[in-house]
C-alpha cells in the first residue's frame, strides 16, 4: 500500500475514533435529557492536566489516570445537577442548558488557569512512546495510534452492549424514547439521568488523556475544538446513534486527513465542517440516526 | 532687626511670585516620576512572552531607581495590561495607555498580532515604541524596508527578514526543504522571506510549505505532504507547543530528517512537550546566552535575573548556562526600557519628538539581546544577521542544552 496513503488512514481512523467517543459521550445524554453537555472539551482538559498533576507529585501512571477520571466523574454529577436540571426546570425545554453547559466549560477553564498556570504542560507518555511501533505489511504503525483506536473502539462496543443487552441498559433505552412513560412504570429515571452525565464525563475524561498522549502537551483551552469535532460526528453518525457515532467520528477523523493530504492542509479542518452543513441540509437525521417523531 | 519698607516688600512679593510661578515646575519636574507603559500577554497560553518582557522591565526600572533614576526623578511602569495576546484586547488596553498623558514612553505586545493591531493608532500618537519581540517587518516598515520606517516606531526583536536570512544559510545546503509554518501572519510572513531567501541563495532549491493552525493537535497530513516532497530538512515557523506535537508527530511517522525551528520554536513548551526527541533539533536564536563568555551587558542582565527570581523557568535550571531565549523571551523587556530610559536621559526632556529624536541618536548601546544597539531616523530595527546563531540541541546527563553552532 502507497506510504502516503496508509499514513493519513492510520492518523485519520485514530484522531476519528477520539472524535467517536467524544460524540458517544454527547449521545448519552442526549438520549436521557435531550440536551448535551457542551462543558465536555473543559473535562477532557482537567482529567488530562489532572493526570499530568498527580503524576507530577509522585503517583503511579495508573491511579493518576484513576485520579482524574474520578474527579471528572463527580463534575458530571455537578454538570447534571446544577446546569443541566435547573435549566430544564427553569425554561421549560427552550435551550438555556447550552450557555449554562458553556459556562461551566469556561469556568473549568478558568479554574485550570488559575491552579496549573495557563501554558502547555507536557503530557506524559501513559501507554506507549512516540517512537513505539510495529511492522506489518512493511508499513511501520505508531502503538500510540493503534492503542488510541482500540481502547476507543473497544469503550464504545461495551458502551452499545451494555445499552443492548443489560436491564439498566435497556431502561435508558426506554428514557430516550418517552421519559415520562419511563417514571410511571417505576424505573429510576433521575438515578439513570445522573448516571449518564457520569458516563458521559469519564468518556470525555478518556479521550481527553488519549488525545493529550497524541498531542503531547495540554493547556486550559485544551479539549475545545475536540468537542467541535465530536458534535459534527455525532450529527453526520445520526444523533442518538452509537454505531452512527463510531462511523461519523472515523468519517470525520479520514476524510479530513485525506483532504488535508491529497488537496490542501488549509481545509483539512473546513471539510468537517462543510460535511456538517451538507449532512443537516439533505439528512438532518444523520447517517444511522432515525427521523424525529413527536408526540401529538 | 531690619525693616523691610513697603516697595521692598513690593519688590520681594513680585519675585517670590516670579519664583513661585517657576519653583512648582522645577518640584514637579524633580519630583514627579517618568512613566512608561505597555500592553502584553501577561496571562494565558502565550505568557511566557509577556510575563517575560515584564520582568525584563522591572529588572530595568528597579535598576535605574537604584542609581538615582533618570536626572533625579524616579522611573515608574505605570500601565502594564494583559491582553493575552489577543489584538483586540491589546487596542483596548493601548487606548487606555495613550488616554494616560503622564505616560511618555511605551513598548510593544508580544506578537505581531496585538502589534499590528495597536500600532497605527501609537504612531498617531507620536509618543515613542520600542518593538521586543514581534516579527513582522511591517511593523516598522509599513511600506516596505526601502521606504521610510514609522517615526516613533523603533525594534530590537528578532525581525522575520533578518532570521529568515540567517535560516536560510543555515538551510543551503539541502536542496529540498520542508517548511511548516503557522497560519498567523507571524507564520506567513516568516514563510515567504524564508523561501525567497533560500531561493535566493540556491536557485534549485525546492521547498514544499504547508501551513497549519495553532494548537492542532495531529499534524499529520502536513508532515506526509512533505515527506513525499522528498524533503531532506524540515523547518517549523511557529511557537514552542506548536513544534511539540510537530515533533512527536514526526517521530510517530519515522520521518527522520533534519529539524529546523525559529526563535519562536525552541522555547521551554517545545523542550517540555517533545522530550528527549528534541535532541537534534536545530534553531536560530539571539546569539547573546550562547556564546561564551557572553558579553557584558547579557552576563550583567543574567546575573540580575538569577538574583530576582532564581533559576526558574524562563532562566532554565543551570545557574551557569541560561536558556537562549532568555535573551528574547525576557531580556528583549529589558533592553526596551533601557532604551527609553537612556533616551530621556540624553533628551533631558520627556517631550515625545525629544525622545524620538534621542532614540534617533542612539549609537552602540550595550543591550543584553544585541551587543551593540544603534538607530537612525532611516534604521529603525537594531538587530543584524550576525547578533543570531544557530543552535543544535543537546543532552548532557538530564538536562537539555543548546550549543552555539554557526
Amino acid at each position: 500500500m502507497d506510504d502516503f496513503f496508509f499514513s493519513l488512514v492510520l492518523a485519520g481512523i485514530s484522531v476519528g475514533s477520539v472524535y467517536a467517543l467524544i460524540a458517544i459521550g454527547l449521545n448519552l445524554t442526549f438520549w436521557t435529557t435531550r440536551t448535551l453537555n457542551f462543558g465536555q472539551g473543559s473535562l477532557m482538559m482537567l482529567c488530562a492536566m489532572l493526570v499530568v498533576f498527580l503524576a507530577s507529585q509522585g503517583l503511579a501512571m495508573a491511579l493518576a489516570v484513576i485520579g482524574g477520571l474520578l474527579v471528572v466523574a463527580a463534575l458530571g454529577v455537578f454538570v447534571e445537577r446544577f446546569t443541566i436540571r435547573p435549566a430544564l426546570v427553569a425554561s421549560g425545554g427552550s435551550m438555556g442548558w447550552v450557555v449554562s453547559t458553556l459556562g461551566f466549560g469556561i469556568v473549568l477553564q478558568g479554574v485550570a488557569a488559575k491552579y496549573f498556570g495557563s501554558q502547555a504542560m507536557a503530557f506524559p507518555d501513559v501507554l506507549f512512546t512516540t517512537q513505539d511501533y510495529v511492522t506489518v505489511l512493511g508499513q511501520h504503525l505508531s502503538l500510540q495510534y493503534l492503542v488510541v483506536l482500540a481502547l476507543s473502539v473497544s469503550l464504545i462496543l461495551l458502551l452499545e452492549l451494555f445499552v443492548r443487552k443489560t436491564v439498566w441498559g435497556q431502561a435508558v433505552f426506554a428514557i430516550s424514547l418517552d421519559p415520562e412513560l419511563a417514571l410511571v412504570q417505576g424505573m429510576p429515571v433521575r438515578l439513570i439521568i445522573l448516571g449518564s452525565f457520569v458516563a458521559s464525563s469519564l468518556l470525555a475524561g478518556v479521550a481527553g488523556i488519549l488525545s493529550a498522549q497524541i498531542g503531547g502537551t495540554v493547556d486550559p483551552a485544551f479539549g475545545f475544538d475536540l468537542v467541535l469535532f465530536g458534535f459534527v460526528a455525532a450529527v453526520l453518525g445520526g444523533m442518538g446513534s452509537s454505531f452512527g457515532a463510531l462511523v461519523g467520528g472515523l468519517a470525520v477523523g479520514l476524510i479530513s486527513k485525506l483532504v488535508g493530504g491529497y488537496i490542501s492542509t488549509a481545509a483539512e479542518h473546513a471539510i468537517a465542517f462543510a460535511l456538517l452543513m451538507a449532512m443537516l441540509a439533505l439528512r438532518p437525521q444523520g447517517l444511522l440516526g432515525r427521523p424525529e417523531v413527536s408526540k401529538a | 532687626m531690619a525693616r523691610i519698607g513697603r516697595r521692598s516688600f513690593g519688590a520681594l512679593a513680585l519675585a517670590g511670585a516670579a519664583s513661585g510661578l517657576s519653583a512648582p515646575r522645577i518640584a514637579r519636574g524633580q519630583g514627579a516620576t517618568i512613566k512608561f507603559g505597555f500592553t502584553a500577554a501577561l496571562t494565558g497560553p502565550f505568557n511566557e512572552f509577556g510575563e517575560g518582557i515584564r520582568r525584563g522591565a522591572e529588572i530595568a526600572v528597579e535598576e535605574v531607581n537604584k542609581a538615582g533614576g533618570i536626572n533625579g526623578r524616579r522611573v515608574e511602569l505605570a500601565e502594564v495590561l494583559d491582553d493575552q495576546l489577543v489584538p483586540d484586547r491589546a487596542v483596548q488596553n493601548m487606548r487606555r495607555i495613550l488616554d494616560n498623558r503622564e505616560i511618555v514612553g511605551l513598548m510593544a505586545p508580544s506578537g505581531s498580532g496585538p502589534t499590528l493591531a495597536i500600532v497605527d493608532m501609537v504612531q498617531a500618537d507620536g509618543r515613542p515604541i520600542i518593538n521586543p519581540q514581534a516579527q513582522t517587518p511591517s511593523i516598522v516598515y509599513p511600506n516596505g524596508a526601502d521606504k521610510p520606517p514609522r517615526p516613533n516606531v523603533f525594534s530590537i526583536s528578532i525581525d522575520n527578514t533578518v532570521e529568515a536570512a540567517k535560516l536560510a544559510t543555515a538551510l543551503a545546503g539541502y536542496r529540498t526543504v520542508g517548511i511548516l509554518h503557522e497560519s498567523t501572519g507571524y507564520g506567513v510572513t516568516g514563510a515567504q522571506l524564508v523561501r525567497a531567501e533560500l531561493q535566493a541563495k540556491r536557485r534549485d532549491a525546492r521547498l514544499t510549505v504547508e501551513s497549519y493552525n495553532q494548537r492542532a493537535q495531529d499534524m499529520t497530513a502536513q508532515l506526509v505532504r512533505v515527506q513525499r516532497a522528498g524533503a531532506e530538512a524540515l523547518l517549523v515557523i511557529g511557537l514552542g507547543a506548536d513544534t511539540a506535537v510537530i515533533r512527536r508527530n514526526m517521530s510517530r511517522l519515522n520521518i527522520n530528517i533534519p529539524l529546523y525551528g525559529t526563535a519562536g520554536a525552541v522555547t521551554v513548551p517545545y523542550i517540555e512537550g517533545a522530550g528527549d526527541l528534541v535532541v537534534g533539533t536545530r534553531a536560530v536564536n539571539h546569539a547573546a546566552f550562547g556564546r561564551r563568555p557572553m558579553h557584558p551587558a547579557a552576563q550583567k542582565f543574567a546575573d540580575l535575573y538569577r538574583a530576582k527570581h532564581g533559576t526558574d523557568r524562563w532562566y532554565g535550571p543551570d545557574p551557569a548556562n541560561p536558556f537562549v531565549s532568555l535573551a528574547g523571551t525576557v531580556a528583549s523587556g529589558y533592553d526596551c526600557l533601557n532604551l527609553l530610559i537612556d533616551a530621556v536621559r540624553r533628551a533631558g526632556s520627556t517631550a515625545p519628538a525629544d525622545i524620538v529624536k534621542a532614540l534617533n541618536e542612539t549609537r552602540d548601546f550595550a543591550g543584553a539581546t544585541i551587543a551593540s544597539i544603534t538607530f537612525t531616523p532611516q534604521q529603525h530595527v537594531a538587530l543584524k544577521v550576525e547578533d543570531l546563531g544557530t543552535y543544535e540541541m543537546l543532552k548532557e546527563g538530564d538536562r537539555v542544552v543548546l550549543k552555539l553552532r554557526d
